[in-house]
């Protein structure tokens, strides 16, 4: 019986098989540059000859390095923020609202998760020229938070969802202002919704490389366009420990995801 | 409740239409039709108006033999990339939705990894192993199976392998989904009436997940088809997609016209393959319960 693992026979060692060879697949090229990171070859030979943290040394040592990293981190971090505000706001409007055309505007709401990055990379590029905003820190931002909104609308709008409304109607009841209503009871039981909001906005803001390009100028560039033009020229072993910082940005911001999503359950 | 109660107090209508649902969603419409539909809007209006007013562009991308070819690798590389991440993809969502917990989010937590690390540090990662002295031709030459380093990067053989690697959560994770939803019961019911285990995987598995199957497919194909960088970084310029074809008129070519043009055709696609990929996600929604 297929859908019962103990009853599979021999089947379940071949499923069993390629899933774990379909995991080290998706696992050991992140911990193959993390490895190569504290490599000392410089050709990038493996197993390396010998360790040594000189490619963090110079990352840390060059300054378009660290001052990429940090335009990319002020980028993120306001994107977060506009980000949760908007779709917390637009959310309400979605899940309380009744109102024609309610589901063609969420689908449109959502549409830059779905369309080619290139394409709004392009027509945006385009616009910003026009306007003075390109290589701008607000080109950037803007860029970015058309990416990361719909990330926030689906996180809120569920969460939302999930509330049941007669407790906040409770709360008006008692007394307190439909606002205050809000902020008190709604906001922290949906405080789990907004914090995905914040990490999804954070990390495809952080990560984001193909509008970025377009955004950029030789004086603003955010770190994934650094290691894009790094990794155009060559294969340095310095975007490897630069890689390992932004793997290491990832594993601490999904822990932090799972404990707050395990706190918020018990 | 509430509105009962205000309308008690105060002589508002009972029950008040919401305008207030609307107008919370006005900033972001007014940003999302500012920052984005203007901009694509416009961006594809350029393909007809530039440099007159016409479909020469379109005559142009179409009518050449270089644009063909990019048309062609696009399509290809997204197929194949498609169809081998669906034959791994499904026994290992297959195996997911049934093996003991605590192994299954083990593999959880690693495809979450693979899904969020930097898309640029897992193409470096490949564009490492796979070059003529990487570790994966150093591994094929000791085994004594290849004599000289095959070309690996700036090909569409290390396109193919960079993407198969970045889209097999996205074809895992739905598939899973889909897996967990079938009833064991009917499995249970093809055992016993006497279905050997290929019929019953052939007959009654395979078409039961065929409608999560096509629409993760799908997905995973109209992602293909826009990817920028990862075709960028390990195909080289010589075996350029489709998505760089648009940044390059754009960037070196300053063809607006031209990159237009190949935008809208990126575009009409990835929508078309999307509405039928939401007609099958439908269907599936359905069949549920």
């Amino acid at each position: 019986m297929l859908l019962d693992f103990q009853r599979l026979g021999w089947w379940k060692y071949a499923l069993l098989a390629i899933s774990l060879l379909t995991a080290a697949f998706l696992l050991l090229p992140i911990l193959f540059i993390a490895a190569l990171s504290f490599g000392s070859s410089q050709w990038l030979i493996f197993p390396p000859p010998g360790w040594t943290l000189k490619w963090y040394a110079d990352f840390f040592a060059d300054p378009r390095w660290l001052q990429s990293a940090w335009t990319s981190f002020q980028i993120a971090a306001i994107v977060t923020v506009l980000s949760v505000l908007l779709g917390l706001v637009t959310s309400f409007g979605l899940v309380r609202g009744k109102f024609l055309f309610r589901e063609t505007l969420r689908a449109l709401f959502l549409t830059p998760m779905i369309l080619p990055v290139v394409v709004l990379a392009v027509g945006l590029y385009a616009f910003f020229l026009q306007i003075g905003l390109n290589g701008t820190m607000l080109g950037f931002v803007i860029a970015h938070l058309v990416l990361a909104l719909p990330f926030s609308i689906l996180s809120i709008g569920k969460a939302l969802e999930g509330f049941d409304k007669s407790i906040e109607d409770a709360a008006v009841l008692c007394g307190a202002s439909p606002l205050e209503a809000k902020i008190r009871v709604t906001l922290p039981a949906i405080s789990h919704g907004l914090f995905s909001a914040a990490i999804f906005s954070f990390l495809t803001s952080w990560d984001e490389v193909v509008v970025a390009i377009f955004m950029s100028s030789p004086t603003l560039q955010t770190l994934p366009v650094k290691v894009w033009a790094t990794l155009r020229q060559d294969l340095t072993p310095v975007v490897a420990a630069a890689s390992t910082l932004l793997i290491l940005l990832t594993v601490i911001l999904m822990a932090l995801f799972a404990l707050v999503r395990k706190g918020l359950k018990s | 409740m509430s509105s009962q109660i205000r309308a008690s107090t105060a002589s508002a209508p009972v029950r008040p239409a919401r305008p207030s649902g609307l107008r919370w969603t006005l900033p972001a419409l007014a940003f999302v039709m500012l920052f984005f539909v203007v901009p694509v809007a416009a961006l594809l209006l350029r393909s007809i108006t530039e440099p007159a007013f016409g479909l020469q562009n379109y005559v142009a991308l179409l009518g050449s033999s270089t644009y063909l070819k990019i048309f062609v690798n696009t399509f290809l590389v997204s197929a194949v990339v498609t169809v081998i991440s669906l034959t791994i993809g499904f026994p290992v969502a297959w195996a997911l939705a049934i093996m003991p917990g605590r192994l299954a989010s083990v593999i959880f937590a690693i495809l979450l990894l693979s899904m969020w690390t930097n898309l640029l540090a897992r193409t470096y990662a490949w564009m490492v192993l796979l070059q003529r002295t990487g570790l994966i031709n150093k591994m094929l030459i000791g085994m004594g199976l290849i004599d000289q380093p095959l070309p690996l990067v700036n090909n569409l053989v290390g396109v193919t392998i960079g993407m198969t690697y970045i889209m097999l959560p996205f074809i895992i994770l739905p598939l899973y989904g889909v897996i967990r939803k079938i009833d064991p019961a009917i499995l249970q019911a093809a055992a016993l009436c006497g279905a050997t285990r290929w019929q019953s995987l052939v007959r009654v598995l395979l078409p039961l997940a065929l409608p999560g199957m096509a629409a993760g497919a799908l997905m995973v194909f109209v992602m293909s088809l826009g990817y920028f960088v990862t075709p960028a970084l390990l195909g080289g310029t010589a075996n350029m997609m489709l998505a760089e074809l648009i940044a390059q008129f754009v960037q070196s070519l300053v063809n607006w016209g031209m990159g237009g043009a190949a935008a809208l055709l990126l575009l009409v696609v990835t929508l078309a393959l999307y509405a039928v990929q939401l007609r099958f996600a439908g269907d599936q929604r359905l069949g549920d319960r």
